[in-house]
């Protein structure tokens, strides 16, 4: 290193040659700098390995494996995908992590859209999202077989910030409508006519939308386009071009944020992330023509009853016609390859899978604002693991 | 290293020495070593066009000059046109140097005229402080504390004006936000500024006594002074501040990535989400694994090199040519 | 109250009254309210960020290295996996972009005298200085991460290319300052030039040199938008600067300004104040450099 150099020089040819020179306090600057440097590198360059990582290959390093959750399976998973899932999922980590203390999992929380992304890269083992793969992303998987396991379920909020209005109802055309400008400014005529009593203030409408590729805005807009039809002319997908006066934020987090900083915001946030902030709700008109507030159970009296496809893949939005439904209410996947490369990873995914949907995965939900996967569906996810093979 | 004992000449310092075989090896090694560190700033300014001009290109091959130009920005779509963010990135410096040029003129003369010597010293310092806070600290606070109170100030100003004929397009407006193109604005002046009243002082401080002391002696009040003999000479030098400050608002992430709202939108109206060069980059480069959209934003990163290149190039020729003269007469 | 008559004209001594005095005294206030003006969101941060982080702030807060879920109230877990990875990663950009900044300082005021490619470096490290953070960092991702992977070191890298131009210029300008009766006098004594740059000349303008360093390292460690793309913000500690995602005070900061929950962003504020107390302390440092052992300043 040159500061070595310097230094070594400046300490050969100090005192004798260059008498006048102000010398003190250099030498043992340099000393001391050249000391630090090398600790610094020691630190740096130093074995001890990473905890854990979210970019690393999908393929994990560990022992060999004896039974799929034998505690002697140990190793690296890593997943990435929806910000629905991600506060279970931080949940369920740790609370595994004392189950199975040699396995390590990582979870992401990019987006839906970048956590298929991932998966198609190779560079996650399972990927969270609300929505199944789209047609138009069916080709990245090259042919390979992909296994939905579901893991939750729960309502899709519009959360609002409006001081003074404690209980707002909202109908999926008025909706509609809000989110394509239509309707601009709180004190509405539309809204007032579904909220009589509700005094709504003149404030202007601020949009909080997703600025990433996210599955509960894939959820919310097919919400709208099974509720409205035509109405609705954005579209559905994990991307939206919104409105030009929308802000748009990052991850379910982002758009809560947004929504509690601002005066006269409404966003679209799930339940847990709206919970946790301390946002307040609308009620929404469901199928039956009743008004439902957002909760755990009208969750899962939306999920009861859906169609549930052989591949688990189901569809709750806008599905149920129970009057006590919440009509915006979707589901989360994690996705894996049915064919993984080699056995260990199969035995870590198996292990990690078989806690959230088992009983001790799904008891973490309640407590965090998540409605629990109804029992035929769990069932019929258990059994679904035994697919994963190398 | 030893020291040449001889009589003979010594070494002389000056213009590069042709390399003698006289010279120790180690001399020239340092030499070598000492160019080298110089060429590395020539070696990665290459790289950084080359590699990333490499990695954008099948955005212009898939779009076309008029796909990248275009207005439309719509990733589910694979429209990538880049104009709503260059709009974002021009019109929040445009805000950015029209509120800091006074500002930072104001403080630069202020520690050159007004200002006794020995008081100089605490407020360079507190200058510096404003330098020194991060640009991510800066976001936070304009994200969280910032922006909320600022949406109804602007509601005010936006009611206020409504029906007013130039004003409202300006400051009026549907969909007003606490986030926005005019609070990113504000933020980056604050951040512009300390670098534009530091380089306004060097150049005002190149102004020659004699040509102050002349205008005093005429009976010039301080301001007349400044107006007659200081401006002058430093106006061009003061723009290259300026035009410095223009390019480092430009290139200024962070704290406008929290701010801006991004919402890709070309609108008059300041009080409104918009959108920048830098922040879609900040914000989107994590969902960019498509190639196109990927390339997209590494181009645009190009747009911005090649943009500050040369607002730089051109603010370092102007500021330079000032100090020149001023020093010259 | 005289008035000297020349030839032509009268020149009038009295004191300048009404309008002019008016407007230069309309103009001095002009200039300290842009003080104010400018003082004004100072402050605004600094009491919020210090009020709000000092709260947040604590011995576990500084070292604990497991980053908490967001939803997690402030007490829980730490931000120390974030001080480490800053004070590892800007630690080994210093590392890197000082000794080469130095050397190219000595280069450009030293070796280069008018020689062109002396006068095209000097210019193209001005004009690097202004480049912004982000495209650093885009830069490192092309030609680091996309062949070896998010870690550290990318980050250091991105770091180092911000810092080098920096360092570069602020001793070239140190340099310069530096008489050249001592470098000739040096000479005279028979010295070779890279005896008398390392022993004579760097040695005079030392104090300079290090206090533009930790300014220049004060500047890296706050920056976030290079970040992003090298080291790729994960949540828990990871001492290895070679491999691996890694984390970082600013980023963790860009990471909870758009969260919800009241503890992440109490996390932020501390987070916010702990990167501020290190610039400052850097500042400061270089402050006190330069007062005690810069021999020559402007």
């Amino acid at each position: 290193m040159a500061i070595g150099l310097i230094a070594a020089c400046m300490k050969r040819y100090t005192h004798k040659e260059n008498p006048d020179m102000h010398l003190r306090g250099r030498k043992h600057v340099a000393a001391v700098g050249g000391a630090v440097a090398v600790a610094l590198l020691a630190a740096a360059c130093s074995s001890s390995s990473s905890s854990s990582s979210s970019s690393s290959s999908a393929a994990a390093s560990s022992a060999p494996a004896a039974a799929s959750s034998s505690p002697s399976v140990s190793g690296k998973i890593n997943g990435a995908g929806s910000t629905f899932q991600l506060t279970f999922q931080q949940a369920a980590i740790s609370a595994f992590k004392s189950t199975d203390p040699n396995i390590t999992v990582n979870y992401d929380g990019v987006g839906s859209g970048s956590g298929r992304a991932d998966l198609y890269a190779g560079t996650v083992n399972y990927a969270g999202s609300d929505s199944t793969i789209p047609t138009t992303e069916q080709p990245k998987l090259n042919g390979k077989k992909v296994l939905y396991f579901p893991v939750l379920i729960g309502p899709i909020t519009l959360a609002y910030n409006l001081p003074g209005v404690s209980s707002l109802k909202l109908t999926p055309t008025l909706i509609s409508e809000i989110f394509q400008a239509k309707i601009t400014t709180w004190n509405n005529s539309a809204i007032a006519a579904v909220n009589p009593g509700v005094s709504l203030p003149s404030t202007p409408i601020t949009l909080a939308v997703r600025s990433d590729s996210s599955g509960t805005t894939q959820n919310f807009t097919l919400f709208l386009q099974d509720a409205v039809g035509s109405a609705w002319t954005l579209g559905s997908s994990s991307t939206i071009k919104w409105p030009s006066t929308a802000r748009a934020a990052s991850g379910n987090g982002g758009v809560a944020q947004a929504v509690k900083s601002t005066t006269g915001a409404i966003g679209y946030v799930d339940y847990s992330t709206a919970e946790a902030s301390g946002l307040t709700a609308a009620s929404i008109e469901n199928k039956a023509g009743q008004f439902v507030a957002p909760s755990i159970t009208a969750a899962s009296t939306a999920a009861a009853g859906v169609t549930i496809a052989s591949n688990l893949t189901f569809h709750a939005v806008w599905d149920s016609t129970d009057p006590t439904a919440y009509p915006i209410t979707y589901q989360t996947w994690d996705i894996v390859y049915a064919v993984q490369p080699n056995a260990t990873d199969v035995s870590l995914l198996k292990a990690y899978l078989g806690f959230v949907l088992g009983s001790t995965g799904q008891a973490l939900l309640e407590p965090l604002h998540y409605a629990p996967l109804p029992s035929n569906l769990d069932s019929m996810a258990v059994a679904q693991l035994s697919q994963i093979t190398s | 290293m030893s020291i040449t004992a001889k009589a003979g000449p010594a070494i002389p310092a000056g213009p590069a020495h042709p390399l003698s075989q006289r010279r120790p090896l180690g001399d020239r090694g340092f030499q070598i070593l000492a160019l080298s560190a110089g060429l590395l700033v020539l070696v990665i300014l290459v790289l950084i066009a080359v590699s990333m001009t490499s990695q954008s290109t099948t955005w212009f091959t898939t779009e076309g000059w008029s796909g990248v130009f275009s207005t439309d920005w719509d990733p589910a779509h694979n429209i990538y046109g880049a104009v709503p963010f260059i709009y974002g990135t021009l019109i929040t410096s445009a805000i950015a140097i029209i509120i800091a040029f006074p500002v930072s003129v104001g403080i630069a003369l202020l520690l050159t005229e007004v200002v006794p010597r020995r008081w100089s010293r605490p407020i360079v310092y507190v200058i510096d402080l404003l330098a020194v806070v991060p640009s991510v600290v800066w976001g936070l606070w304009g994200i969280l504390i910032l922006a909320p109170w600022l949406q109804s100030i602007y509601q005010s100003i936006a009611s206020g004006l409504t029906g007013v004929p130039v004003l409202s397009t300006f400051f009026g407006g549907q969909g007003i936000s606490g986030a926005s193109f005019f609070t990113a604005g504000l933020i980056l002046a604050v951040m512009i500024t300390p670098i534009v009243t530091s380089l306004s002082r060097e150049v005002i401080a190149t102004v020659p006594v004699i040509d102050r002391e002349g205008a005093y002696a005429l009976g010039a009040t301080r301001w007349e002074m400044i107006q007659g003999a200081v401006w002058p000479h430093s106006q061009s030098g003061i723009v290259g501040a300026v035009l410095l400050g223009l390019g480092r608002a430009m290139g200024e992430t962070i704290a406008v990535a929290l701010v801006i709202g991004s919402s890709p939108t070309i609108t008059t109206h300041l009080f409104t989400t918009g959108y920048s060069m830098p922040s879609v980059i900040a914000n989107q480069f994590g969902e960019a694994t498509v190639g196109v959209f990927r390339a997209a934003l590494i181009g645009m990163g190009v747009l911005l090199f090649v943009l500050t290149i040369i607002i730089n190039l051109s603010a370092r020729a102007i500021v330079g040519r000032s100090v020149r003269r001023a020093g010259g007469e | 109250m005289m008035a000297i008559t020349t030839d032509q004209q009268t020149v009038d001594l009295r004191e300048p009254g009404g309008w002019r005095r008016t407007k230069n005294q309309l103009a001095t206030v002009g200039m300290w309210v842009a003080f104010v003006v400018m003082l004004v969101p100072l402050g605004f941060v600094l009491v919020t960020v210090v009020s709000k982080g000092a709260s947040a702030i604590s011995w576990q807060f500084l070292t604990n290295g497991t980053l908490p879920v967001n939803v997690l109230p402030v007490n829980y877990g730490g931000m120390g996996a974030a001080v480490l990875g800053t004070l590892e990663i800007t630690g080994f950009a210093a590392l890197m972009a000082i000794p080469l900044g130095v050397l190219g300082g000595i280069y450009i005021n030293e070796y280069g005298g008018n020689h062109v490619l002396a006068r095209v470096i000097n210019f193209f490290a001005d004009v690097m200085t202004g480049v912004p953070s982000i495209i650093m960092g885009l830069f490192i991702f092309t030609i680091w991460v996309l062949h070896f992977g998010y870690s550290g070191l990318a980050g250091s890298f991105a770091l180092g290319c911000l810092m080098l131009p920096i360092v570069i210029r602020s001793t070239y300008e140190m340099l310069k300052l530096v008489p050249d009766s001592l470098r000739e006098a040096s000479y005279a004594l028979g010295a070779t030039k890279s005896r008398v740059t390392v022993t004579v000349t760097l040695p005079a303008a030392i104090g300079g040199i290090v206090s533009g360093s930790l300014l220049a390292v004060a500047r890296a460690a706050g920056e976030t938008a290079p970040l992003l793309f090298t080291i790729l913000t994960v949540t828990s500690t990871n001492t290895n600067l070679f491999s691996g995602a890694n984390t970082a005070l600013s980023a963790q900061i860009f990471a909870n300004a758009t969260q919800p929950y009241t503890g992440a962003q109490a996390r932020a504020w501390g987070a916010a104040l702990t990167l501020i107390a290190i610039a400052f302390i850097l500042m400061i440092v270089a402050r006190l450099v330069t007062a005690r052992f810069a021999r020559y300043s402007e």
